[in-house]
């Protein structure tokens, strides 16, 4: 899996083209039915991102986002653990680069690496419980971590609410950072900040981290080959435990890029709008190799930008997207082919492909 | 303190009770189901809230049945297109639920705006309709015997639905292929049972249950739907499974805990208006992730004393 033939690497892509093509085709057909000005509905979902500096800022500051929570779920899957707490950790980890940021320490170049950090350590910690929750106790990680996402976003609403926001204003954020503490632009006027950088970075780091280090080494046998893994005296509940942290470690990372970027600035209640949650499908999609998660990012981080601009300029809600991701999860999940291709290849007089 | 007393045993908070537990415990029973026969449903949440929004929508044009029906249809038919996909085209059966799961979250608000005009939040300016409570006049007032009125008639459907998947899995001979199938597929297959039509039909009931939990929700408990109204529930469930070990007298009693303390997080504001909301919301997601990891626990520990 880790290693793949460049032919089977092509059908690959075929198959999550093929898996997008579908999805946008039915997505269509929905909009077609529902909308009262159809062909301008999906022309601005196709071509919306791409029309101005403003719309490519938004994009990219998408993809930096995605990439991020895509490789932390990546690295969970790889492993074969079901862990979805990554929200849970972009709330903590926004909320302690928030503390920093708000602290006198904002005003000090310190102020964004120092708060990336603490974001990790915090992330890391939520990471941390469901991971031995499951290798002392044998707790289902799905649900623990799916509680801790529960409870991180309610927790975390409720210091913006009671402690963060100005008082006596009602307002449900903070104020807003001190510029040390917000990323630098890269393109002035734009989203486009540093963020992306840190997202491609971790991307380095993940795929030296999983294919270059005796650790990713085990970490991928207890993933693909457990019963191997086992003989060779390779300890999965340490795996088990120190994967679900590191992961945990770039969700809390993700939740210091989305408070310090300068979408935001300042921490807002449920600032993460659902985007932890799209790392499952870039994950799968990627089939959670990290060096294809920015790919991938890339490609869905423009449909959701699309899609957004769509919702706002049209009659068409944004959140048909649910349904194009759903059918794409779906599609490339499963072993589906072409209905006619077994068909086509009785015709040519060869055997159809079994398909995998 | 004595305030909180007084309300927690009082007739009114029993009802709260029973009409938190119900969606919870249907939900369960959807699980409990699928597990049984081997395939973890994680799409119960999903399931629950696409169930809900249909159950409104229909409630809007048919009578209250008809809405109930139709969201257990349309809980089935989920559970029938992810046996589809996890059977047919082998995908693992955790991410065909997350699918299921995704989308719900954006379906449900895409098919919400549609119905009712542009609103994304709630369904409030339609006209739905709710499950009707069954009331017994003659027990009204009676201690004991008040607990027994005032319930949904899903409430009561519910705990019939206990007995009856109790008597399903352990007296009859599908009941038991199920189990088997479950438990270790392979002999099942040799006695020349469909293993995947077993996993397939586990999966349409346990649609249709979370669907009736979805209905539930927002025919009796809110009349209306709002968005992501499950808030977590259906993940509850899939909890409740477990710490029911996945017997549905279990699984009925961790219903009745977990709607407990739901029960518990809404009465709470009323009485410690100090505590800040959220922080009593989070108390369901608290009280299942401890018993999640007690239970465990405790399993871990038989199983290593057994052997």
């Amino acid at each position: 899996m880790s290693s793949i033939r460049p032919a089977s690497a092509l059908t690959e892509v075929t198959r999550v083209l093929l898996a997008v093509a579908i999805a946008l085709a039915v997505a269509f057909l929905i909009v077609l039915a529902t909308s009262e000005e159809p062909i301008k509905a999906f022309r601005t979902f196709l071509t919306a991102p791409f029309s101005s500096n403003r719309t490519r800022g938004l994009w990219i500051d998408d993809v930096a986002k995605l990439t991020l929570t895509g490789l932390a779920f990546s690295l969970v899957f790889q492993a074969r653990q079901f862990a979805l707490g990554v929200q849970g950790q972009v709330y903590v980890g926004g909320l302690a680069a928030s503390f920093i940021a708000l602290s006198p320490i904002g005003v000090t170049p310190l102020s964004i690496p120092l708060g990336m950090l603490v974001a990790m350590c915090a992330g890391s910690v939520w990471g941390f419980i469901p991971g031995y929750a499951k290798a002392r106790f044998g707790a289902s990680e799905i649900v623990s971590s799916l509680m801790l996402n529960y409870i991180a976003i309610r927790v975390v609403n409720w210091v913006i609410r009671a402690h963060l926001a100005p008082p006596g204003s009602g307002q449900l954020n903070s104020p807003d950072f001190p510029d040390a503490s917000v990323l630098p632009a890269i393109i002035q006027g734009t989203r486009f900040d540093l963020g992306i950088v840190v997202a491609l970075v971790m991307t380095g780091l993940v795929w030296f981290v999983l294919y270059r280090t005796v650790w990713g080494l085990k970490l991928r046998l207890v993933g693909h080959n457990p019963t191997f893994a086992e003989g060779a005296g390779i300890r999965a509940n340490v795996v088990m435990i120190s994967t679900m942290t590191v992961s945990g470690a770039i969700g809390g990372l993700l939740g210091a890029v989305y408070v310090q970027g300068r979408a935001f600035g300042r921490i807002a209640i449920d600032f993460d709008g659902n985007l932890a949650f799209e790392g499952i499908l870039i994950a799968i999609v990627a089939k959670s190799r990290p060096l294809a998660v920015p790919v991938v990012a890339l490609a869905y981080g423009y449909l959701r930008q699309g899609a957004q601009l769509m919702g706002l300029r049209t009659d068409v809600p944004t959140e048909i997207l649910g349904v194009v991701q759903a059918l794409i999860i779906l599609l490339v999940a499963s072993s589906f082919t072409l209905p006619g291709r077994a068909f086509i290849a009785r015709l040519m007089g060869r055997k159809p492909e079994v398909a995998r | 303190m004595t305030d909180l007393l007084e309300v927690v045993f009082s007739a009114t908070f029993l009802i709260t009770v029973i009409r938190a537990s119900t969606p919870l415990l249907f939900a369960t029973l959807g699980g409990l189901i699928s597990d049984l026969g081997g395939a973890l449903n994680v799409a119960l949440e999903g399931m629950m809230l696409i169930a809900a929004l249909t159950a409104v929508v229909v409630s809007v044009y048919a009578p209250w049945y008809v809405g109930v029906v139709a969201g257990m249809g349309a809980g089935a038919a989920l559970g029938a297109i992810m046996a589809l996909f996890h059977l047919r085209y082998k995908a693992d059966v955790i991410l065909v639920g997350f699918a299921v799961n995704i989308l719900a979250a954006g379906g449900t608000v895409f098919a919400l705006s549609l119905a009712t005009g542009g609103d994304k939040g709630t369904s409030i300016n339609l006209q739905s309709k709710a499950i009707p409570s069954i009331d017994i006049p003659a027990f009204e007032g009676i201690p004991v015997l008040n607990f027994f009125t005032g319930h949904s008639a899903l409430s009561w459907l519910a705990a019939l639905s206990v007995a009856g998947i109790w008597y399903f899995l352990y007296r009859t001979p599908r009941g038991m292929w199920l189990r088997g199938v479950g438990e270790y597929p392979a002999a099942p297959e040799a006695a020349g049972i469909g293993v995947n039509a077993v996993r397939a039909w586990s999966l349409v009931a346990s649609g249709a249950l979370a669907g009736l939990g979805g209905a539930q929700l927002a025919m009796f408990n809110y009349i209306g739907f709002t968005r992501d109204m499950t808030a977590g529930r259906g993940f509850i469930a899939l909890g409740a499974v477990l710490l029911g070990a996945r017997h549905p007298v279990g699984a009925m009693l961790a219903a009745l805990l977990f709607g407990l303390f739901e029960a518990l997080s809404i009465v709470m504001p009323g009485i410690f208006s100090w505590i800040p909301g959220e922080l009593v919301q989070t108390i369901p997601f608290v009280v299942t992730l401890l018993a999640l990891i007690l239970f465990s626990y405790r399993t871990q520990r038989a199983e290593r004393t057994l052997s």
